[in-house]
């Protein structure tokens, strides 16, 4: 029954769309894939099963700015008198038949030349002919499924910093190097032949400079910037244990006593790099950073003396007059100038509904037009407008640098037991004093200890990403563990925009006139459309063709079925009258008003189980903009609930963390979107809830995937485990330690000794970590 | 023993010449990308296929 569309993938709802005998769920896939098989590239399919992306309806107009020779500059990184390079952000490239079907671009459009997909980074390289024209281009892509992001320049003007892999080399073959030549020791038959052992000696050192200065630089620089402004951070521990190795190694290379521990120090910073390398891969394709301006159109057409003419954004002032058309966004505050315009300001209040404005009504930013275009006058400029008031506020971080205990007790544990050593042996033998204080030191150094959270952190954000939820840094396994409140949005986080509840209210509807409202709505592609058609479904009507079909855009839908005219959509648009801030569809067949469908968003399947189960360990508050008609049902639904509080605005739900955080809890905030925006930053730690995790991807400390809120408390518990992770390597490397240190108090800490208990010490903790974590996982 | 010598320097520049290969491939973007390349190479085999198709298909007819 439910077929799925041979292009996108998605459950077919209604009466399915048939071309070249295969089944689609509207009219873009459908054009896509004619499109596509006209060209030959029927392969897309073949590759992957539907991987196509519904394509939305986009206004020719929609690319036009990228004519205008200064925008068009911008993104055209290289042109000369045959062609001309770009490179796009296609945010929704996600499977090998996207590289498929975009490298193959050139044979629906032969401006190009080539294209060549960084799938990782979603941009692709493009070669364009001289006489293409950008704004086409783009078109096509955006019909085909691919909208190119032209709002986020940073994403693609961030240049792939190749630093970090230059210093993992480093490091990697200094490490690689100095083991082999310091092998002979590790067997203990170094004293046969001394020039060669001081030869080998010299070498590790000239290999091991490149180490400290370059590979080791950043610990060295954040400690360093640490101590002077009198804190302590964990790279403090993990520098005074490079520096003492290091200093020591060279004392001992240079005074001709030996090769030192030129090894474990390579291999020590070796180690530490690739804990930060495993941090980083995982989130290499998500981007926290893009903020509101990520949707923010990069030109306007303004109305200068009657002439209409594209312009970049900034170069808006107050008066200007601007034209908006479907699907666009407002850059500023404005006032209206034309009759009326329905706007989209689920950006801004999460609410769906298009709302209805008239002549002189002012209009904020981060709307978007719904189907007539509309003249607007600008009130100010494009930076200054309620959104970004909304951002800028909220723009100080909430964790401050705390100097971490840990390494506080660690560093003066091993400085006390370094000076009750030097006591000791002041008594025992005064000229040892210098060597084993440095012994101490380097056998304390934190190789493994400091090693633990790096790796162990690494895996859980990987694990955890694995599963859906996408960390901003490793701190967030720090915050999120010691949260004591969850703060839950409603609208798109309990609830889900993708599953809609229908209900019908009014005169009783018959089956025949259900069949026409159903063969009505199958017709058009709105989601209200769909959810109608859905529900009727379930009670058993199929819908049928139509002969008529209208579709009059952010008002409604009307057309005739057996002769019968049939309207549905807002209530003005049938000619009634209804002052409910619900989602209504109101339903008209010939001149009789017959009732209305409400359309409410669904609560996710199993979300009162998981508050309940959260609840049981932290307060559970659920804050909702919608009015108060959930609440008996989610309160009888989840006991265990702390507080719910609707009508609350983006504003409320900051001050209520900030009251709560005043308090003295450590607050998670779950919520959705630009509308949240605010409190997801305000709190300890902000989840952004998405249906498309590489889409829509706000400034917060981490991102969930919509699918795995389910399994919320699993992941909370996944991150804690780290804890207990960290505590078992910990009880590890202090282990290490106190073997170390009683050979090196006791004078008795042979090169051999200090050369086999260093690298296996943090092998171990880099294998424990590594297993524990994967243990879990699974 | 002066032939030690000689195979340590010609071990380090062994490994120095490893060292910059790597470096150069990082910086031709090779570690770019992880994901493309091992399916761009599936790509061209079928476009061969189809190719070949319709040669076969041509002097068939």
């Amino acid at each position: 029954m439910s077929e799925a569309c041979f292009h996108c993938g998605d459950e077919i709802v209604g009466r399915p769309i048939v071309y070249d005998e295969k089944l689609f769920c509207c009219n873009g896939c459908s054009m896509v894939f004619q499109l596509l098989s006209e060209n030959n590239l029927d392969s897309f399919y073949t590759i992957e099963q539907g991987a196509g992306v519904k394509p939305k309806n986009a206004n020719t107009h929609k690319y036009a700015f990228l004519d205008v020779p200064e925008i068009r500059q911008k993104y055209v990184t290289f042109e000369d008198e045959n062609s001309l390079h770009l490179t796009l952000f296609l945010p929704t490239i996600h499977c090998s038949s996207c590289i498929y079907l975009l490298e193959n671009i050139q044979k629906i459009e032969p401006n190009v030349s080539s294209c060549n997909v960084n799938f990782v980074q979603k941009t692709a390289a493009i070669i364009l002919k001289k006489e293409a024209s950008l704004s086409e281009f783009a078109l096509l892509l955006d019909r085909i499924g691919y909208a190119p992001n032209f709002g986020d320049k940073k994403a693609l003007e961030k240049k792939r910093n190749y630093q970090f892999l230059y210093k993992l080399g480093v490091a990697g073959f200094a490490f690689g190097s100095i083991m082999l030549w310091t092998f002979p020791e590790y067997l203990g038959i170094e004293d046969d032949n001394p020039e060669i052992q001081s030869f080998t000696a010299y070498l590790s050192l000239a290999v091991s400079i490149p180490v400290l200065l370059y590979s080791a630089s950043d610990y060295l620089k954040s400690a360093y910037k640490a101590l002077r402004f009198r804190s302590l951070n964990l790279d403090v521990p993990i520098s005074v244990g490079i520096l003492a190795l290091y200093a020591q190694s060279v004392y001992t290379i240079l005074s001709g006593q030996g090769t030192g521990y030129m090894d474990s120090f390579a291999g020590f910073v070796f180690f530490l790099l690739i804990g930060k390398w495993f941090q980083s891969k995982t989130y290499e394709s998500l981007s926290f950073e893009r903020d509101y301006t990520a949707y923010f159109p990069v030109a306007v057409t303004r109305i200068n003396e009657e002439i209409e003419e594209i312009v970049e954004i900034d170069k808006i002032s107050i008066g200007d007059l601007i034209k908006l058309r479907n699907e666009e966004i407002i850059p500023c505050d404005a006032l209206l100038t034309s009759d009326t315009v329905s706007i989209d300001y689920s950006f801004v209040t999460g609410e769906s509904e298009p709302i209805r404005l008239h002549k002189g009504d002012f209009i904020y930013a981060g709307g978007k037009i719904v189907g007539k275009p509309a003249i607007v006058r600008a009130e100010n400029e494009s930076n200054r407008s309620q959104l970004t008031r909304i951002w800028n506020e909220s723009g100080e971080s909430a964790t401050e640098e705390k100097s971490d205990r840990l390494s506080v007790y660690f560093l003066s544990g091993v400085l006390i037991l370094a000076a009750a050593s030097a006591i000791i042996w002041y008594f025992l033998d005064l000229h040892r004093i210098v060597e084993i204080v440095v012994a101490v030191l380097i056998v304390a150094c934190p190789c493994a200890l400091a090693l633990s959270k790096p790796f162990t952190y690494g895996n859980i954000t990987r694990i955890l990403g694995r599963k859906g939820l996408f960390l901003k840094n490793a701190e967030v396994i720090e915050q999120l563990n010691q949260t004591t409140d969850i703060v839950f949005d409603k609208t798109g986080t309990l609830t889900s925009n993708k599953d809609r509840e229908v209900q019908y209210d009014g005169a009783p509807l018959t089956d025949s006139q259900k069949l026409a409202i159903s063969s009505i709505t199958n017709a058009s592609s709105h989601p209200l459309s769909r959810a109608i058609t859905l529900q009727l479904q379930k009670e058993g009507i199929q819908p049928e063709s139509i002969e008529e079909f209208e579709e009059v855009s952010g008002n409604g839908i009307k057309g005739a079925y057996e002769e019968k005219q049939i309207q549905l959509g807002k209530a003005s648009f049938v000619g009634a009258i209804s002052h409910s801030n619900e989602t209504e569809v109101h339903v008209k067949i010939e001149d009789d008003y017959l009732g209305k469908f409400r359309i409410e968003s669904a609560f996710r399947t199993d979300i009162f189980k998981v508050l309940e189960t959260l609840g049981s360990e932290k307060e559970i508050h659920v804050l909702s903009g919608d009015s108060e008609k959930d609440k008996t049902k989610i309160a009888s639904a989840v006991p265990n609930i702390k507080e719910l509080h609707f009508g609350q605005t983006p504003e409320d739900k900051k001050e209520y963390i900030h009251l709560l955080q005043n308090k003295g809890r450590k607050v998670l905030m779950i919520g959705d979107g630009l509308n949240d925006a605010g409190a997801l930053k305000k709190a300890d730690v902000g989840i952004a809830i998405s249906e498309d995790i590489f889409r829509f991807t706000p400034g917060s400390n981490a991102i969930i995937d919509a699918d795995s809120l389910a399994i919320l408390p699993q992941l909370l518990n996944t991150s804690k485990f780290s804890r207990t992770i960290l505590g078992i390597c910990y009880v590890f490397s202090i282990l290490y330690n106190i073997v170390g240190l009683t050979f090196a108090i006791s004078g008795e800490l042979t090169p051999l000794i200090a050369a086999i208990l260093m690298p296996i010490s943090s092998i171990t903790i880099v294998f424990i970590s590594t297993v524990l974590a994967y243990l879990k996982a699974n | 023993m002066g032939i030690i010598y000689l195979m340590l320097i010609v071990s380090l520049i062994i490994a120095l010449i490893f060292l910059f290969s790597f470096f150069w491939a990082a910086k031709s973007g090779q570690y770019d990308d992880d994901y493309s390349p091992s399916v761009r190479i599936l790509f061209d085999d079928e476009k061969q296929s189809t190719e070949n198709q319709q040669t076969d298909g041509s002097t068939e007819v």
